[in-house]
């Protein structure tokens, strides 16, 4: 690998290191995307060199698709950030935290405490609580509803 | 590990710094008074300035050099500033800017319809609807969560240890990649049809016609790598299929984003 290629996948490398703090680190819904789209291009920029690096066209190629990927996520990530801004009236993911599992715990806390509250769950999809053993009526009980509703 | 360190000490600094660079500029835990800006960006620059110029030279001209570190730089640097700016309009601002250097070292790499294609579809549409977007969601200006990040320290260190990895991978001399070189004098031989060796070792090898790959996405003397007619080959003749599904997920995803996206008759946003 000569030097040439190496500060390319480097710099590249660099992109995508940065992008993943901003996807870990920030808040705002939308810069998260956006730091989404910053890792890809350092992906783009890695493939683009590799390309090079073995006198095909297919790194090229590939970054193509990478744009066409890109772009779909950029229209259906903010048609999704637009529905959940429709709900809460704020960017911040916090505020979409008790979406997870129920017996998972929830996100680290800051220092104050702070947890948004989404003022109303009414219409909010919720999860089915998955790995809990479901709780099986006793047999006498389940004896019973059957004639009842055989009944009817 | 020490032998990197001792023959790459500068990387390992530019990395130091540029990491400090950024626990400086980020938003802290609690909604804090900033600190002063210039003196993050400062710390960055000099980092990144470093790694930059540690990454190793070129043997090319000195223009060359020149415009990789001015693009290098300018899209690092950039991408700091993006994922530490308060104000997301700005944020996004600076995410044009990357995209702006990333398609300068795109040229460099011998790339001119992507750089195009990419000046297009993300400086051209994405950043125009997600500045759309914000200036829709926030019209009050900066919210408090944007002043604020969470496990900023933790996120930093691990990631720059990822890249301290990658770089000591890359800079490790260990890799060497089995290299096709265009033979240009045989090519004339054969009468159009591109013919690789390999120079694996020092002696010309025998001529190996096929490395692993496609066929038609191979370059060529008359068709160097980025030539626009050479990628066309490839797109429409190695990866048809994958046009046809990409523009079948393009279709796929334009309809969900109508239907996901809050409609007028379910309120105003």
């Amino acid at each position: 690998m000569t030097p040439e290629e190496q500060r390319f996948l480097l710099v590249g490398a660099g992109l995508f290191v940065l992008g993943a703090i901003g996807f870990v680190t920030r808040r705002n819904l939308i810069l998260m995307v956006l730091s989404a789209e910053l890792m890809l291009h350092g992906v783009s920029l890695t493939l683009v060199t590799f390309g090079r690096m073995h006198q095909t066209n297919e790194g090229q190629a590939f970054t193509i698709f990478t744009l066409t990927v890109a772009a779909c996520e950029a229209g259906l990530a903010l048609s999704l950030v637009l529905s959940l801004y429709r709900k809460s009236h704020s960017l911040d993911i916090r505020l979409w935290s008790e979406l997870r599992e129920s017996d998972m715990s929830g996100p680290a806390l800051d220092s104050s405490g702070d947890r948004g509250k989404l003022s109303s769950y009414e219409d909010i999809p919720t999860l089915t609580p998955a790995g809990i053993v479901p709780q099986n009526p006793p047999r006498a009980a389940a004896a019973e509803n059957v004639p009842t509703s055989n009944r009817i | 590990m020490m032998m990197w360190i001792q023959a790459h000490p500068l990387t390992l600094v530019g990395l130091v710094l540029w990491a400090i660079g950024i626990l400086w500029l980020i938003p802290g835990k609690k909604a804090s008074k900033p600190r002063p800006h210039m003196l993050g960006v400062l710390i960055v620059a000099v980092g990144l300035v470093t790694f930059c110029l540690s990454c190793g030279k070129a043997q090319s001209e000195l223009a060359d050099d020149v415009m990789f570190w001015v693009f290098a730089i300018g899209a690092l640097m950039s991408g700091v500033l993006m994922i530490t700016a308060r104000n997301p309009v700005y944020a996004a601002l600076w995410f044009a800017l990357a995209t702006l250097s990333t398609c300068g070292l795109f040229l460099l790499q011998h790339a001119p319809f992507l750089a195009a294609a990419t000046i297009i579809v993300y400086a051209g549409a994405v950043i125009v609807t997600f500045l759309f977007v914000i200036m829709l969601a926030q019209q009050s200006g900066a919210a408090g969560y944007d002043q604020r990040s969470s496990q900023s320290l933790l996120a930093t260190i691990s990631a720059f240890v990822l890249l301290g990895a990658i770089s000591l991978t890359l800079q490790s001399e260990k890799i060497d990649i089995a290299r096709p070189v265009v033979a240009a004098e045989s090519q004339a031989a054969t009468g159009g049809m591109s013919i690789l060796s390999l120079n694996v070792s020092a002696e010309p090898v025998d001529i190996v016609p096929l490395l692993p790959g496609n066929l038609m996405s191979k370059a060529d003397a008359k068709h160097p790598v980025g030539d626009l007619q050479g990628l066309g080959k490839s797109l429409f003749g190695d990866y048809l299929f994958a046009v046809e599904l990409a523009g079948t997920l393009l279709l796929v995803a334009s309809i969900g984003a109508i239907a996901i996206a809050p409609r007028r008759e379910q309120g105003a946003i």
